[in-house]
């Protein structure tokens, strides 16, 4: 219950609006740290939620697939360019992004991990991989800005973030997959 | 079987004896040379200090310029490297039963690398012609071979660091579902920094020889000095990361007590590792060309690293009361009184760790936007690495010293060399309490750093900086003497020391024993870590200094 409670008072920090300004301010600080920072909060506050409702998760998410695909629908949503605007512009947005991303990702996220077979977590895996490079790629390489909160230079630094973050998704892979552990452990 | 076994005996017979011959070799090649650059750089810096304070003028062809490059190079590169990779190497050799041959082999052949890329290197700051200070910003352009030096000096460690990388797996197979030795640990951390840290100023150093050469006409200056602290603040925490495994696992032997919980100063090491190298940007903190919020988020990014300082200030001093206890201390300070010290061992790293209270606190300083723009580029930032390196860091490497060079050189400390330990250790002290205190002041002045000594037309304020330059030139003449006290103690030791064997002291974990989880062992995963970390840190700068590059600078010889 500790973890829950790191978990609330990481959220709530999120929420001061100074914090969450500051993070906004900086187009790849939004997208690959307020928003990552949010799910983890989610990830920390899901015991509570399966110790208070245990019967909504095994109910709902019995093998956990309901729960990973309510995760890749909602985290896919935050990944398209006018989200962001959108999420800046329009309060509500704004107020969605701070529910859905804790408790619609990280919530789900925990209680479908364990549950999940390995083949869906190397689909899910391998998956965000290809879809990192992808939209890394697309932001570095596309000449226009898709966001009007942002200027071109900071779509070029989130490209390249996201590629980053794919590389260190594939090493992260090829250690898993190609280092036996057996071996030493 | 029977050679087996044999080898088994032969690795008790290690632990529990003495040392590797060929491993003590090493080791003890890798001492001398750190030592030796004790004593030039210590000689250098003290002329260097004379100079500043305005009592003695170098003539031109050995001026104050190439006489702070080379004092630089051999203190912060040349001592520490060898020192931190010979005291790593002696370790990891006592502690997985001697070095692998192969690895032995890497090691000689980063040794020579090293020395050959240092003759390399400081060639050209003999003739004049690298006199561009250890930092070699561009758009100073030094001779190419000083660069080639340079880059010849990280190979030779990275192939230190390979080999202990392959001496650690090989342990791991032959030792399953054990946890390495905790000193072992401490060195995976130190070398994984090592590697990853000197990436990025390979790059840069790489790109800087075809700039000097002319292959290329410009260089961006941003991009270099990024490079160059993405590495020069690891270093600074490699040496860091090197004094605190002799606080968490030597001290606490030499006071005779048990270190403290395995798991915890585990997780203080994987921290380090993880956290480490986008501090470096805190260095370019008053640089132009990063957005005010990127600094402002970077400040959070440096100061994590002060909490596991944090947690290392509070172990130390939770395993120094319960020994001083367990000895009888009695009352609130009672236990301070038990505590050894009238040994060098324990005093040096003792006096090396309240040294760090106020030069961690003084970083922390740095590391905010405002306070740093108070003091950047003044003698405060020269005041606070002598206090840091120069004290907290060295110090420690001092006290290792005391009983390191004894094991490997089987003899041992003897009282009178004891002695002269603790007085090396006083004298060390005052010095650098003269002259980091009133750098520190004469820098809150306004006195500029990497600046010879000049009255600017005799400026009032100028002036009023003498009395604190004297008082560096006065902590220097100790710290000199405390250089050949302790130079004079080490060769010694080596070879002049009763013969003898001296342990290699590693302190017991505390009972009753805790489990250590398993998942520290996974340096897979930190690595992975550690590198969304420094793309993290390093993605938004780098590319707004590539993607909206000024105007690159060509080569200037100021000098």
């Amino acid at each position: 219950m500790k973890q829950a409670r790191f978990g609330l008072l990481l959220f709530l920090f999120l929420l001061i609006p100074p914090v969450a300004h500051l993070l906004e301010s900086i187009m790849i600080i939004h997208m690959h740290m307020q928003m990552p920072l949010l799910v983890i909060a989610g990830f920390l506050m899901a015991p509570f939620f399966q110790k208070r409702f245990p019967r909504l998760f095994e109910n709902w998410n019995h093998a956990g697939i309901p729960g990973i695909l309510l995760v890749t629908i909602v985290w896919l949503y935050w990944m398209i360019p006018r989200t962001m605007d959108d999420a800046l512009t329009v309060q509500s947005v704004e107020a969605f992004k701070f529910f859905s991303l804790p408790f619609l990702v990280g919530v789900p996220l925990r209680d479908s991990w364990k549950k999940i077979g390995l083949t869906v977590k190397k689909i899910i895996f391998i998956g965000f991989t290809i879809l990192f490079f992808g939209m890394g790629i697309l932001y570095i390489k596309v000449p226009v800005q898709l966001c009007n909160n942002y200027l071109l230079i900071e779509q070029i630094t989130l490209g390249w973030g996201f590629v980053t973050m794919a590389i260190c998704i594939v090493i992260y892979l090829w250690y898993f997959v190609f280092m036996d552990h057996s071996k030493y452990e | 079987m029977s050679t087996a076994t044999s080898k088994s005996l032969k690795e008790k017979a290690n632990q529990v004896m003495g040392v590797n011959l060929k491993d003590a070799k090493l080791a003890k090649s890798y001492m001398a040379v750190a030592f030796i650059a004790l004593l030039l750089g210590g000689i250098l810096g003290l002329l260097q200090g004379f100079e500043r304070a305005g009592l003695i003028q170098l003539p031109y062809w050995f001026n104050y310029y190439q006489v702070l490059t080379a004092h630089g190079l051999l203190l912060v590169v040349v001592l520490t490297a060898f020192f931190t990779i010979g005291y790593f190497y002696a370790g990891l050799s006592h502690c997985l039963g001697g070095l692998l041959p192969k690895v032995r082999k890497m090691a000689w052949i980063g040794f020579w690398m090293k020395i050959v890329g240092l003759v390399i290197a400081i060639i050209p700051v003999l003739l004049n012609k690298a006199s561009v200070m250890y930092t070699f910003y561009p758009p100073l352009a030094a001779a190419p071979s000083f660069y080639i030096g340079l880059a010849l000096i990280v190979l030779g460690i990275w192939v230190c660091a390979f080999g202990a990388f392959i001496n650690v797996a090989s342990w791991r197979k032959v030792n399953k579902g054990k946890h390495l030795p905790i000193f072992a640990f401490f060195a995976t951390a130190v070398f994984i920094l090592l590697f990853f840290g000197s990436i990025g100023v390979t790059i840069e150093v790489l790109i800087l020889i075809a700039w000097s050469f002319g292959w290329i006409p410009t260089v961006n200056v941003m991009v270099s000095r990024t490079l160059f602290w993405a590495f020069g603040h690891t270093l600074v925490n490699i040496w860091y990361l090197t004094a605190v495994s002799a606080w968490y696992v030597v001290v606490p032997k030499i006071i005779g007590g048990r270190r403290f919980s395995d798991a915890l100063t585990r997780i203080v090491i994987i921290l380090l590792v993880i956290m480490n190298i986008p501090g470096g940007f805190h260095h370019q903190i008053v640089d132009p060309g990063m957005s005010q919020a990127l600094k402002f988020l970077h400040v959070f990014m440096s100061l994590s690293i002060s909490f596991p300082s944090l947690m290392t200030a509070f172990a130390m001093f939770y395993v120094f009361e319960r020994t001083g206890r367990k000895l009888g201390g009695k009352g609130l300070f009672g236990w301070l009184r038990k505590l050894p010290w009238g040994d060098v061992r324990f005093l040096a790293p003792m006096i090396a760790m309240i040294a760090f209270i106020p030069a961690g606190a003084g970083g922390i300083a740095q590391t905010t936007n405002q306070l740093n723009q108070v003091v950047h580029n003044t003698m405060w930032v020269v005041g606070h690495f002598h206090l840091t390196v120069g004290t907290s860091v060295i110090l420690t490497f001092f006290g290792i010293s005391y009983w390191l060079i004894p094991h490997i050189s089987n003899r041992v400390l003897t009282p009178r060399m004891n002695k002269v330990g603790v007085i090396q250790t006083i004298i060390w002290t005052i010095g650098m309490l003269f002259m980091s205190g009133s750098m520190h002041a004469v820098g809150l002045l306004g006195s500029p750093r990497r600046t010879s000594y000049s009255t600017y037309g005799d400026n009032a304020t100028a002036l009023g900086w003498d009395p604190y330059l004297i008082f560096v030139a006065v902590g220097g003449t100790f710290l000199i003497i405390g250089v050949l006290i302790q130079v004079f103690a080490v060769f010694h030791m080596m070879f002049f020391a009763p013969k003898g064997v001296t342990e290699f002291p590693i302190a017991d974990p505390e009972v009753p024993v805790e489990k250590t989880p398993m998942w520290t062992e996974r340096w897979g995963l930190w690595i992975v870590i550690m590198l969304v970390v420094i793309s993290m840190g390093y993605v938004i700068p780098l590319v707004e200094l590539i993607v909206n590059a000024p105007p690159g600078s060509p080569p200037f010889k100021t000098w």
